[in-house]
This record gives C-alpha cells, structure tokens and sequence, in this order.
C-alpha cells in the first residue's frame, strides 16, 4: 500500500466525495457510476443493512482503509449496529448473525476468494434462502463495491487507519 | 443457463433486475467510448483477466475486434514486441491487479500515466474493476461458453 496519492484531481471541489475523489477526472464514467452507486443501494430485493454487510464484508478484504471505515447511514437506519459490523469475521460462522446474513458473507467470500469453486451444498443454500432477483441483486452488490475497492487500493492515498464516519449515499 | 436465473448469458442475467441493469449497461458501454484510455488496450486487459481467471465466457466475448496476433500471443505479452509501450504498461498492471491489488506499486502506476496521464490511469483502474467484477461474476453464476464459438483470445484454457 502507499501513502502517496497515485492521481490526483485538481478540479474546483464541488463538495460530492465521489466528484471530488479521482474518479472526477474522467467526466465520461462519472455520471454512469455515481447513477449505478445509487442504484444498487435503492433499487433490488436486499435490504439496506444486508448490501452493508457485503460490502463491508468485501472492504475487510481486499483491505480498504477508506470502505472499512465508511457507515452508510441508511444502513444504521435498517438496524445494522456495530455489534453486527463486528461479526462480520473470519469465525462469521459461529456468530449471532442470522442464516441468511451468513449466506451473503459467504457467497461475498465465494465471489472474492474462489469464483469457480462454489460447492453444490452452498448453492442450494443460496437457492433455498434467496430468489433470483436477491441473487442477482447481491451479485451486483459485490461486484460493485470489490471494484470500488480496488480502485481506491490502487490509486494510492490510503493511510493505515481512519476513525467510521457515518455518510449518506453520494447523489 | 447459470443457476441464479433462468439467464443464459450475462446480459439476461443481470436483466433480472431492469432498474439495475439500465445503469450498468449505461456505465458498462462508456467504458469502450471514454477518450483516455484506448478500447482496444481495455480489450487486451479484458482478455488477460479472463486468461487469468480462466473464464472460457469472458475469453468467449469479444467487445473490440483485435488484431489475431495480438490475441494469440497474449498470454506471452511480456516476451513479445508486437505489443507496444503502452499495451505493456497496462497489461503490467492488470495482472497486478488481478493477483494482489494491493501489490501494486508507483511505478506500476506511473509506468500507465507515462501514456495516459492521471486520468487514464483512473480510467484503468475504473475499468478493472468493471471487468475483473463480470468475470467473477460469469464464473460463479457458472455460466456456460458457447461451444460453437472460438474464443476471442486464442488461448486455450
């Protein structure tokens, strides 16, 4: 990881996390990702509290410095506590969390650590708990938030601890 | 057929859920008409996720016609001079990215802002993220390569 910024956007701050971030130098994309970033968090079956167990889930690992700390607001308004945030660990399995909750950690591990291994014993698991459109919803939950991820790790910048800071979703 | 939908392929996959899939498809396209980063050099990084991935769906998909050469000797890019500066850096870059993103340096980074500035280096890890997001997702949903049709890059799985 490095401390040093690896892009920098020098644009007049306009006050938008995302615009301002280094994602504003390329106009082209911005407004197509800011529209799917709010999407993904108001349209599809899972609720707000369960995207922010995937995608917190997704920050511990690819190691986000800036995603761990992040608490979206409408996901403590859903009722996700730090209690809960703090069982999202590697001994998920053993822990208060719900079946289903524990069912979005390990299909967010499958998707991260091993996309061509899922075992028929957690896809009937999948199949049991959720409908298509949850699956597909939660697919693109992870999907997006492990490319945001990655895109802040590799663009530099990331100190090595932040306090939470509890934010809305970027309009 | 993958086993989260009745979908065959991607598109009717993601379709499950038109509100998203207006937006993704949106974001998705821009990717291949932005003006910082080449398509056709998004086009080999695609490819090279999917070799790496060994995602015969993603190897399968062709969004920007390459030259055959290029496609065939992609998975020697490093070794080959049919690939200019600028492919290098980009491909340097992706399997990074792809096998530990936190594993990437400045000089990886600066390596793809010789050729396309800051910007083209957000675009590229934008972009990644994109395709290295659908080429899981293709693999988990298990879906299925077109056994009729040959695969864009012309490496074998």
């Amino acid at each position: 990881m490095t401390g040093r910024p690896r892009a920098t956007n020098t644009n007049k701050p306009t006050g938008n996390m995302i615009r301002d971030s280094a994602l504003g130098l390329v106009p082209e994309t911005l407004d197509y990702y800011m529209a799917l970033n709010r999407t993904v968090w108001e349209c599809g079956p899972l609720t707000p509290a369960e995207i922010e167990i995937a995608r917190l889930r997704n920050a511990r690992t690819v190691n986000c410095v800036f995603c761990k700390s992040v608490r979206y607001d409408i996901a403590k308004a859903d009722g996700l506590s730090e209690d809960k945030v703090a069982m999202i660990q590697d001994d998920f399995r053993e822990s208060a969390l719900s079946e289903r909750e524990k069912l979005i950690v390990a299909f967010t591990d499958q998707f991260l650590n091993d996309p061509s291994g899922l075992t028929e014993q957690l896809k009937a698991e999948l199949l049991a708990e959720f409908t298509s459109e949850a699956l597909v919803h939660l697919s693109l939950v992870v999907a997006h938030f492990s490319g945001f991820s990655r895109c802040a790790v590799s663009l530099g910048g990331m100190p090595d601890e932040l306090p939470i800071i509890e934010m809305s979703v970027p309009q | 057929m993958g086993w989260v939908s009745s979908g065959d392929d991607r598109d009717s996959t993601i379709g499950e859920i038109a509100e998203l899939a207006a937006p993704f498809a949106a974001l998705y396209a821009s990717l291949w008409t932005q003006r910082h980063v080449p398509a056709d050099i998004l086009e080999l990084c695609r490819l090279r996720l999917a070799q790496l991935h060994q995602c015969a769906v993603e190897l399968q998909r062709q969004e920007i016609g390459i030259p055959a050469k290029k496609s065939e000797r992609l998975a020697q890019w490093d070794a080959d001079p049919i690939f200019s500066p600028a492919e290098r850096a980009c491909l340097a870059f992706t399997e990074v990215y792809a096998m530990d993103t936190q594993a990437l340096t400045d000089q990886h980074a600066d390596a793809v802002k010789i050729h396309f500035g800051d910007a083209g280096l957000v675009l590229l890890v934008e972009a990644l993220g994109i395709l290295d997001g659908m080429t899981r997702l293709s693999l988990l949903w298990q879906l299925r390569a077109n056994a009729d049709q040959p695969h864009a890059s012309g490496e074998s799985l």
